[in-house]
């Protein structure tokens, strides 16, 4: 009875005085805005000085006018559609097969097709052209280049984008069909066959999360940089470089992101419509779906997810061994590296989990918020993430390297771990976004009827629920904070070095044999923690 | 159990959060006592399997603990250059080591630059040396024509860069995005000698041969080994690589009668407000010093020492052998953006 009263007061305290609840979400909006957003608005007024000083319009008129932006545009929306399509098509059977069907060594699987998305994609493309080069592998086998019209193109930068990205779009199709509520399907089944259960129910049950993670790569395709430049793609990435490592302009570079940025916000804005307010979430059930009977289709399902697993992982990673030649390269490269690798996982971890907490506290907001400003917070993530990291790391630049506290951030480790904040938590936002809307309301206002103040049932009841989509952000956050690259190398301190900054210093002008070992190292230490992460994982499930 | 894993998770949370902490903390600590002489940074441009060991070296004979960032102006980053210029307001740098003239040129023209006359330049020719100070070139590579002997015989082998254009080699040539790079330094060059039209034309011949465009010259190098192309434009080092690890390829020094051979010095400059000057003026004479010509002419990196008397590297001839491209490396560097624009419409890049 005690209780009911404390919580009518609290219901009824003046409206003055915000709640630990608008509190906590305020401070991560505030914070998301200083680390995350301002670097790119600096970058953005930048853009509309002039060198002497006055405000002027010139970089985007030229935007406008140069014929090749046309082409840049078509190419780019070419290779960000192709790529969604591409590991859609690829991942969502794959994600059924995971979910429902009964295949040999499941597990194993999983954790074998998920190993491309964790690869750097530079890695996946150099593999390509030792296979699909004018010299290369397939023409040596075949005696005859057939293949590199192919590789040096849109449609191999598609083929090696599609090919590294497809476990998102099996992860998030697995994660949703393992929740679609049995009940409906087997009503669907009484008056229909199993096919058409699955086309008719099954899939548009799960379409939300397929719509969101093919609009996830749409924007990874769209903002991925070294799978262009190796395979000569000129796209935005591209664009925005060489405004930046020829010209030195940064206005002009900066300028020449808002088509990317406006390419990500329409196509937020179209899934958005299609799914609605649905998409990166799905429905809840208690029980898992049905199972897929695959009968005479099960050696096809096999064969297909061998197939997938032999160009995605296992050719990569033999084409790169073959041409590291010896083990011993590998296990040098290691050996020298050993102070970048603990200076790379480390950061990745305070990083990682400094994402989840800030994600954490922006994905509630948005996963409770009412208004109808929220679809809008969503664009916002969606843009955030969209940026190159080029125009992140000198934004960072500017905005920290100044006299007194900034300064001693800047000159620390501590901008590495902001860059990784300024990147990736957008990211997580929408993952924990989504795993917060899964959790009934109604639960947590029970909790807070029968008296316990927010923290309480924020500790006690949200977060519990929330396990699977905090684990997945986490590793997800950890595995882009490890690999990146572009703004860490504009801003790591003198004498900090992370585990990609070194190895991409040292591959210019090292023999093929060497950068292969030194992309075989790095794949090794991102995979082992991972596996590590993955066993402790599945066996606190067991338990 | 609830209560255990909530525990469980706040207590990471903790101490990662004290991790940073002290993370930031004895960084700032650092940064502090570097105001004392014992410390300095250096931005490096220069591959870092050549320049690290040479730091190092200074470091165990003085002391002094050099902070370097390393970096390459290869396409996959946008180098150094952009963080000195980002950095200007509030210099985090002392000194810049780059490996070609174009980026120290430009950072010149931005303000970026201190000028400095190191005594240790004093053996070093007049033509590599800014007549202000604000650069100084040492150790320097040349821009060579490779190509792969199984494919090309020697006595086919082109001597001009002219010779690309050649409608022979049709579909056999590469070169490095000319927009980047050393490749930038060489087509600025070009259009500095030549004057546009001539230059203009020759890149039209160019594309309309075929060139392939690729990504860096190690990746020319590479695809002149492989036989993906039978003729290259690239840099001594990167064919030295080659050489060491015994491919099917050759160098010539292209135009050493007509045009000269362009060379590229690397150039060592003082950084304006640079935090620790005089440790900054120390390093450089260090780096201009023959012995470190010598370390870098020994180095795979095979680089002509600029200074007289010190031994030159064994694939590569003595710098006094050839005719050099006769160049003011400034004039060449203020076309760079020009040029870029140019070929970027004339290669369709």
């Amino acid at each position: 009875m005690g209780a009911a009263i404390n919580n009518t007061a609290i219901l009824r305290r003046t409206p003055f005085l915000p709640s630990v609840r608008t509190l906590t979400i305020g401070i991560a909006a505030i914070l998301f805005v200083m680390l995350c957003a301002l670097p790119t608005i600096y970058m953005f007024v930048v853009s509309f000085i002039n060198a002497d000083g006055s405000f002027s319009f010139a970089n985007y008129r030229l935007l406008l006018t140069e014929s090749r932006q046309r082409e840049l545009l078509l190419t780019s929306i070419q290779l960000g559609t192709g790529t969604a399509v591409l590991a859609t098509a690829i991942g969502v059977p794959l994600g059924m097969l995971l979910a429902r069907a009964d295949l040999p060594a499941k597990r194993f699987l999983r954790v074998a097709l998920i190993v491309p998305l964790v690869l750097p994609s530079y890695m996946l493309a150099l593999a390509w052209i030792y296979v699909g080069g004018s010299a290369g592998l397939a023409a040596q086998l075949i005696g005859r280049d057939l293949l590199s019209r192919w590789t040096y193109s849109l449609t191999g930068a598609i083929l090696v984008l599609g090919l590294s990205l497809y476990p998102l779009s099996m992860l998030a199709t697995e994660a949703a069909a393992r929740r679609v509520e049995a009940s409906l399907e087997e009503a669907a089944l009484l008056v229909a066959g199993p096919r058409r259960t699955m086309w008719s129910i099954t899939l548009p049950l799960i379409a939300p999360s397929i719509a969101g993670a093919a609009l996830l790569t749409f924007v990874l395709a769209l903002s991925e940089f070294s799978v262009p430049a190796v395979l000569r793609v000129g796209v935005f990435t591209t664009e925005v470089f060489t405004a930046f490592a020829a010209l030195y302009d940064f206005g002009a570079a900066t300028a020449r992101a808002t088509p990317m940025l406006a390419l990500a916000l329409i196509a937020g804005v179209v899934v958005n419509l299609v799914v609605g307010d649905r998409w990166l979430t799905s429905l809840r059930s208690t029980r898992t779906g049905l199972p897929l009977p695959l009968g005479s289709w099960r050696a096809f399902a096999i064969a297909g997810s061998a197939i997938v697993l032999a160009f995605a992982v296992v050719l990569p990673l033999v084409v790169l061994a073959l041409e590291a030649g010896r083990l011993s390269r590998i296990t040098t490269a290691l050996s020298a590296s050993l102070q970048a690798i603990t200076n790379s996982l480390l950061l990745a971890v305070i990083g990682a989990t400094l994402i989840l907490v800030l994600g954490l506290a922006l994905g509630y907001g948005r996963g409770r918020a009412r208004t109808r400003l929220k679809e809008l917070v969503d664009l916002g993530f969606i843009i955030v993430f969209a940026v190159p990291s080029t125009v992140v790391g000198v934004g960072l630049i500017g905005l920290w390297n100044r006299s007194g506290w900034p300064g001693h951030v800047y000159s620390s480790a501590a901008i590495i771990v902001i860059a990784y904040l300024a990147r990736f938590v957008p990211v997580a936002a929408l993952i924990l976004a989504a795993s917060v809307r899964q959790i009934p309301k109604s639960f947590e206002e029970s909790a807070e009827l029968s008296g316990a103040s927010w923290l309480r049932v924020f500790f006690r009841i949200v977060l519990p629920q929330m396990k699977t989509g905090l684990a997945a952000a986490w590793v997800v956050a950890f595995i882009f904070a490890f690999g990146e690259l572009g703004a860490t190398v504009l801003v790591a301190p003198p004498g900090e070095s992370t585990l990609p900054v070194r190895v991409y210093t040292l591959i210019a002008n090292t023999r093929s044999s060497e950068v292969a070992a030194l992309a075989l190292m790095q794949a090794l230490v991102i995979l082992i923690p991972l596996a590590l992460l993955g066993t402790l994982a599945s066996n606190g499930g067991k338990r | 159990m609830i209560r255990g894993t909530n525990h469980l998770w706040l207590l990471t949370l903790l101490s990662l959060a004290l991790i940073l902490a002290a993370c930031g903390g004895r960084q700032q600590n650092a940064n502090v006592s570097s105001e004392a002489p014992g410390e300095m940074t250096i931005y490096v441009s220069t591959d870092r399997v050549f320049s690290e060991p040479i730091l190092k070296a200074y470091e165990q004979k003085t002391g002094v603990k050099v902070n370097a960032v390393y970096d390459t102006e290869e396409t996959k980053s946008t180098g150094l250059a952009n963080r000195l210029l980002a950095e200007k307001n509030n210099s985090q740098a002392d000194v810049f080591w780059s490996n070609e003239p174009v980026r120290t040129l430009v950072l010149k023209k931005r303000g970026v630059l201190a000028p400095y006359k190191s005594p240790a330049a004093n053996g070093i020719p007049a033509a590599f040396k800014d007549a202000e100070g604000y650069w100084t070139g040492f150790s320097a590579r040349m821009r060579v024509l490779v190509y792969n002997t199984k494919l090309v015989k020697p006595e086919e082998a082109p001597q001009s860069v002219f010779d690309l254009a050649d409608p022979k080699w049709k579909g056999q040539v590469a070169i490095a995005d000319p927009r980047f790079g050393t490749m930038s330094f060489h087509s600025a060059a070009l259009y500095a000698e030549l004057g546009d039209q001539r230059a203009d034309e020759f890149f039209r011949k160019l594309k309309a041969n075929d060139v392939h465009v690729v990504a860096a010259n190690s990746v020319v190098l590479d695809m002149v080994a492989r036989g993906e192309a039978k003729i290259g434009l690239t840099d001594t080092d990167d064919v030295n690589v080659a050489l060491e690890d015994k491919q099917p390829v050759a160098m010539i020094f292209p135009d050493r009668n007509g045009l000269g051979v362009p060379i590229m010095p690397n150039m060592v400059s003082l950084i304006a407000g640079a935090p620790h000057a005089e440790a900054a003026k120390k390093l450089i004479d260090y780096l201009l010093s023959p012995d470190v010509e010598r370390l870098l002419a020994q180095s795979e990196a095979v680089q002509v020492p600029l200074h007289e008397g010190v031994e030159p590297p064994k694939n590569i001839p003595a710098i006094n052998s050839f005719k050099p491209m006769t160049l003011d490396y400034g004039k060449a560097a203020d076309r760079v953006e020009d040029v870029t624009r140019r070929l970027q419409s004339i290669l369709g890049l």
